[in-house]
């Protein structure tokens, strides 16, 4: 199969170039139903083609998306230009080593991919984890939360076209990213949560840097949002578009603020609760409206519930040791794992298999945004094309945690 | 339609079915007023080195345990089963997922192609048989670059890997 296209020299002559899997049209014939309904053009229909190197995909993803004049009519997302075979690589990894293959998944919450194996992990090796680990490993994951969710407010804003908001809460994020740096070494993929506790203990730079920020959080964040929330082109876009309801959100499986932001109170922290969540005293917001603005207000809410969490955690660390006694080389009995918990964008979860090696025998990932992203695909059609990012940025997906 | 025991560890219960019921089994469990399991929490695909598996992990708010369906002994050069889509939406591209990386194919499901790997590639990356080379993950680079099945894997090679929990 062969394109015809103009000729740079001379728009009138024809070239003939071979085509390839990266045209709008795919070389082949469709291979599903779907394929095939989409890839059919009727009267005033046109494919384009964003990405895969678009600026506001969160990542390197492709969309291919059906127009009539400048509404969609349907989407086709095309993933997998950033996977590494993650699951394969711990497969034939140890445990210790596989933890480290999770940070480059979701690498806005690092801490939250390390969280869900090494919790999987324990199971398999029935260990308990000092409370004092347990606590800071809240307190890291909190401040991780409200990181992310701040990137999330400055992105979902530069996607828009605003480009102010992202430089400030950039303050907010590089504050916190520079707290856990003084926490576990390392400013992005912190690799700190470790089969059986952490890395290593709160330190006095964390601490003086956290009670700094603890200062001016809220503060901030009011600051942060002062500048969308009333913004008339920003409410514009985002109030009653990409409306989900609470039915369809349960069907797609869509976790997170996502689901939190149609009327659904699903939350791992408090629908199975993990680590010492139960002793902590906080709120799971919900919105009614399920749509882009609700889902931002919600993670806005949500900052102010992580900051709360905070507070508590640093008045009632115990103290103690921060590691369980455990071999070096760590060889569970056969069995099965899951364990799950809620990170920026909602479940995610790791199901290990130990065959009673020192190696998993199957390490699956589950990461909420891979669920996420699917919802764009019945929310676009009937929208206009450019608000296609507007919102798949309030579904807030990380392309790396997708693509594994 | 339970072909196992039903085995609890720490905060999940585990049945264990045959192919044939996993709609009647996955409908009961969702709609059935004493489980409403309404979430989906991960659908993930199994190669135990003698058969396929598929592992769905659900959420009610009737039990603090999560369950974990387990359709068992799914045969490895023919894995086939009823997509789970009648009832998640949600599941379309775990399937598809399970599909590319260990060629389960899903009955039901629309869109059942590819997702991460390309269009034209042949092989099922996950799938125990797949080669790599022994330290390519501790050396990366070695193996790691040429991840597509060109030979199938000789006789003299390691054996497969087989799962001792079965």
């Amino acid at each position: 199969m062969v394109t015809r296209i103009p000729s740079l020299d001379d728009p009138r002559v024809l070239v003939e170039t071979p085509a390839t899997i990266y045209d709008a049209i795919p070389p082949y014939a469709p291979r599903t139903e779907r394929e095939a309904e989409f890839y059919t053009l009727r009267d005033g229909e046109m494919l384009v083609n964003m990405g895969p190197q678009h600026p506001s995909t969160h990542g390197v993803l492709r969309l291919v998306v059906k127009i009539e004049g400048e509404r969609v009519v349907d989407l086709d997302p095309v993933l997998g230009y950033l996977h590494r075979g993650i699951e394969k690589l711990s497969e034939n990894a140890d445990y210790h080593h596989a933890i480290c293959y999770t940070d480059p998944l979701e690498y806005v919450s690092s801490l939250f991919n390390e969280l869900a194996p090494v919790m999987a992990f324990e199971h398999l090796l029935d260990l308990r984890v000092p409370r004092r680990a347990e606590y800071i490993r809240v307190l890291s994951c909190e401040l991780n939360r409200i990181a992310s969710h701040a990137l999330f407010i400055g992105w979902m804003a530069l996607d828009l076209g605003g480009i102010t908001p992202i430089l400030y809460s950039f303050i907010e994020r590089d504050e916190i990213v520079e707290m856990l740096a003084a926490l576990t070494g390392q400013r992005m993929l912190f690799n700190y949560m470790r089969i059986g506790g952490v890395n290593g203990d709160l330190n006095h730079e964390f601490l003086s840097r956290l009670g700094d920020w603890m200062g001016h959080a809220l503060a901030q964040v009011e600051a942060d949002t002062a500048l969308l929330n009333q913004n008339e082109i920003f409410v514009r876009r985002t109030r009653g578009l990409g409306r989900v309801d609470r039915r369809t959100a349960l069907e797609l499986g869509i976790s997170g603020p996502n689901v939190r932001a149609c009327g659904v109170p699903y939350d791992v922290r408090r629908a199975h609760p993990y680590s010492v969540y139960p002793e902590l005293e906080f709120e799971i917001p919900t919105r009614e409206e399920g749509d882009s603005y609700a889902r931002y207000m919600l993670r806005i809410d949500e900052i102010k519930q992580s900051i709360h969490i905070i507070d508590q955690v640093m008045h009632q660390m115990p103290d103690g040791p921060v590691m369980a006694q455990l071999p070096r080389r760590i060889t569970p009995r056969p069995g099965r794992a899951w364990a799950a918990v809620e990170s920026p964008r909602g479940q995610y979860g790791c199901f290990a298999i130990s065959d009673g090696t020192d190696q998993p025998f199957r390490f699956r990932i589950h990461d909420p945004s891979f669920v996420n992203l699917q919802a764009v695909v019945p929310l676009m059609p009937g929208n206009l094309l450019a608000d296609t990012m507007a919102v798949m940025a309030s579904l807030d997906p990380v392309m790396g945690g997708i693509d594994k | 339609m339970l072909v196992g025991p039903v085995r609890q560890r720490h905060d999940q219960t585990e049945i264990r079915i045959a192919p044939g019921s996993v709609i009647d089994v996955l409908r009961t469990l969702h709609d059935d007023a004493a489980f409403r399991f309404e979430v989906l929490a991960d659908l993930a695909g199994v190669d135990t080195g003698d058969s396929m598996q598929v592992v769905y992990h659900l959420w009610s708010e009737t039990t603090p345990d999560w369950l974990r369906v387990i359709v068992a002994d799914l045969a490895r050069d023919d894995p086939r089963l009823a997509s789970a889509t009648f009832l998640w939406k949600g599941a379309e591209w775990m399937e598809r997922e399970a599909y590319d990386m260990f060629g389960i194919v899903f009955e039901g499901n629309r869109d059942l192609r590819r997702i991460f790997m390309p269009p034209d590639y042949t092989s099922f990356p996950l799938r125990k048989d797949f080669y790599i080379a022994d330290d390519s993950s501790r050396s990366p680079g070695l193996g790691v670059r040429h991840m597509e099945q060109v030979h199938p894997p000789v006789a003299s090679a390691a054996p497969i890997r087989r799962s001792r929990a079965r």
